[in-house]
């Protein structure tokens, strides 16, 4: 089924001057990676998807629902996006009131609120900070608690902008935590990544955006396979899949896990 | 980088007269009319003025500030038409709202010394990249710091105001309703200003470490990352301004 259906959008902040031109997309489950160089469009798009933008030309729906006549508040309970700068949101004095801040807002009575915070909490890891200053956390933390303050909120749809800048390995781990939850959950999560590290080893399918359009669309062993594709929209081969072609091997490799298992097969075959 | 300036791209000769010299036109220009109170003074000023605007090809840009002006000269228009003390010769309307010569006459002299203190200050500003008068003046001997609040206050508003955007569409994003009754608009108040408070502080730390490290309070010899521009007539406008001053002055003395 189809959660999200872009079609043919395109987005200018000033005339003349178009940052997307045309795209065509549609989401069903599978979590997506959407990998770029800066400027590329991705940003853009998903504040589209959520209602921040209007696009200029095309439709959007979300859910089944027209994107295009929905205020971004009341786009909130079906679709929640995790903005990069943990400093642009954070307002409350403790941890747990600034998760609770966005189940309130869609009609969360406080008991459930505090609930759905708690758990969210739980999932990035931050169950013992819930009664701390927000502002006193690390940088790590405090990204993580805008993660929680969007899960929170139970979203169908969860999109991360750039989950793993200035995210430590604990912080990672949790964030690839969320991840598998809402996979399990069968709701589509979607992130904008540069880490492509990241993007090959937690997600089901590559988007591709190069210039304001799309380049690419496809699992990611086939995305990370087209090195010289990615080269043109300015992006690297995971270092693992890298790894396994400078060893010889004509297959990509996504995780570190799929290169030990093949080397481990040919060592014994050796033997 | 974006900054905050009204400034109008152009390639004309007032764009490339120094901005000091532009900084002195616009004194000059706002003072003879006050030294010399007749009409004529004020108008051949606002004629100049209007007419280095349009020489500068910056008269569609400044139409906004114009419009925005004459509006509030309207309602001079009004009540000095009809309450104006002085008020004597009626001209027309129904009482008691009837304009009198003398109040339109007040009105008018208002009118044309406001229209010239705009039309000179734009002059000024849509002319004029206010980095380049920064640069004029530290290098005229203003203290390099103060210089750089000055630069820096063009840069930190267009910032302020990206960040606030971005507060904005985050809070949004958490189901925050900006739009609507004013009940509505005065909950959405705290989530939106905490953030902006909070980031424009650690923005400033930020700056200030960043700022220190670069060496903003380095005493001694500074060199300039550009080279000193010269501009050009700028021994004749200051010449010819410092002659219209004194000139006015005398006539005022002498008249």
């Amino acid at each position: 089924m189809s959660r999200v259906v872009v079609k043919d959008v395109c987005f200018s902040y000033r005339s003349g001057e178009e940052v997307l031109k045309g795209i065509t997309l549609d989401f069903d489950e599978k979590s997506t990676a959407i990998i770029g160089q800066n400027g590329a469009g991705k940003t853009t798009f998903v504040k589209l998807l959520k209602g921040l933008l209007k696009p200029t030309r095309g439709e959007i729906y979300i859910l089944g629902r027209s994107a295009n006549e929905m205020t971004a508040a009341a786009l909130a309970p079906f679709i929640g996006l995790v903005f990069q700068n943990p400093n642009d949101q954070i307002f409350r004095s403790t941890v747990l009131e600034e998760v609770m801040f966005g189940p309130l807002n869609i009609g969360e009575d406080p008991k459930g609120a505090r609930k759905k915070a708690e758990e969210a909490l739980e999932m990035v890891g931050l169950t013992e900070k819930a009664s701390e200053n927000p502002h006193d956390l690390r940088l790590s933390e405090k990204k993580l608690v805008c993660v929680a303050s969007i899960v929170a909120m139970e979203p169908e749809i969860l999109i991360l902008d750039e989950p793993t800048i200035a995210q430590d390995h604990a912080g990672m781990a949790a964030i690839r935590q969320v991840i598998r939850r809402f996979k399990e959950q069968g709701k589509l999560v979607m992130g904008i990544l540069h880490d492509m590290d990241f993007a090959a080893e937690n997600f089901e399918r590559v988007v591709v955006f190069h210039q304001g359009t799309v380049v690419a669309d496809d699992d990611p062993r086939e995305v990370f396979s087209r090195e010289s594709l990615l080269q043109r929209a300015g992006l690297e081969v995971p270092h693992i899949t890298r790894l396994g072609w400078s060893l010889g091997r004509k297959e990509t490799f996504l995780t570190e896990a799929e290169l030990i298992q093949s080397l481990r097969g040919e060592g014994s075959t050796d033997r | 980088m974006k900054t905050f300036s009204l400034y109008v791209p152009r390639d004309s000769l007032i764009h490339r007269i120094n901005p000091i010299d532009k900084i002195l036109y616009t004194i000059t220009a706002i003072a003879v009319p006050l030294i010399l109170p007749s009409m004529a003074a004020s108008f051949l000023c606002m004629l100049i003025s209007l007419s280095l605007l349009a020489a500068a090809r910056v008269v569609r840009q400044s139409l906004p500030v114009f419009a925005f002006v004459f509006l509030i000269l309207c309602t001079v228009v009004l009540i000095q038409g009809w309450f104006y003390p002085g008020n004597q010769t009626p001209l027309f309307g129904v009482e008691p709202f009837v304009f009198h010569a003398e109040g339109l006459m007040k009105a008018c002299r208002i009118g044309i010394r406001v229209t010239n203190v705009v039309a000179a200050f734009l002059l000024l500003v849509l002319t004029t990249k206010p980095a380049d008068l920064v640069e004029e003046l530290v290098r005229r001997g203003l203290s390099p710091r103060i210089g750089y609040v000055l630069d820096s206050i063009f840069q930190i508003l267009p910032q302020m105001m990206n960040t606030t955007r971005t507060i904005l569409d985050a809070q949004r994003s958490r189901g925050l309703e900006t739009e609507g009754s004013l009940w509505v608009r005065v909950k959405a108040f705290l989530p939106l200003i905490v953030p902006v408070v909070m980031s424009s502080l650690i923005h400033a730390k930020e700056r200030a470490l960043a700022l220190e490290v670069r060496g903003l309070h380095f005493e001694g010899q500074r060199t300039w990352l550009r080279e000193k521009r010269t501009y050009p007539y700028s021994r004749e406008i200051r010449g010819g301004l410092l002659l219209v001053l004194t000139a006015s002055i005398v006539w005022r003395i002498l008249g």
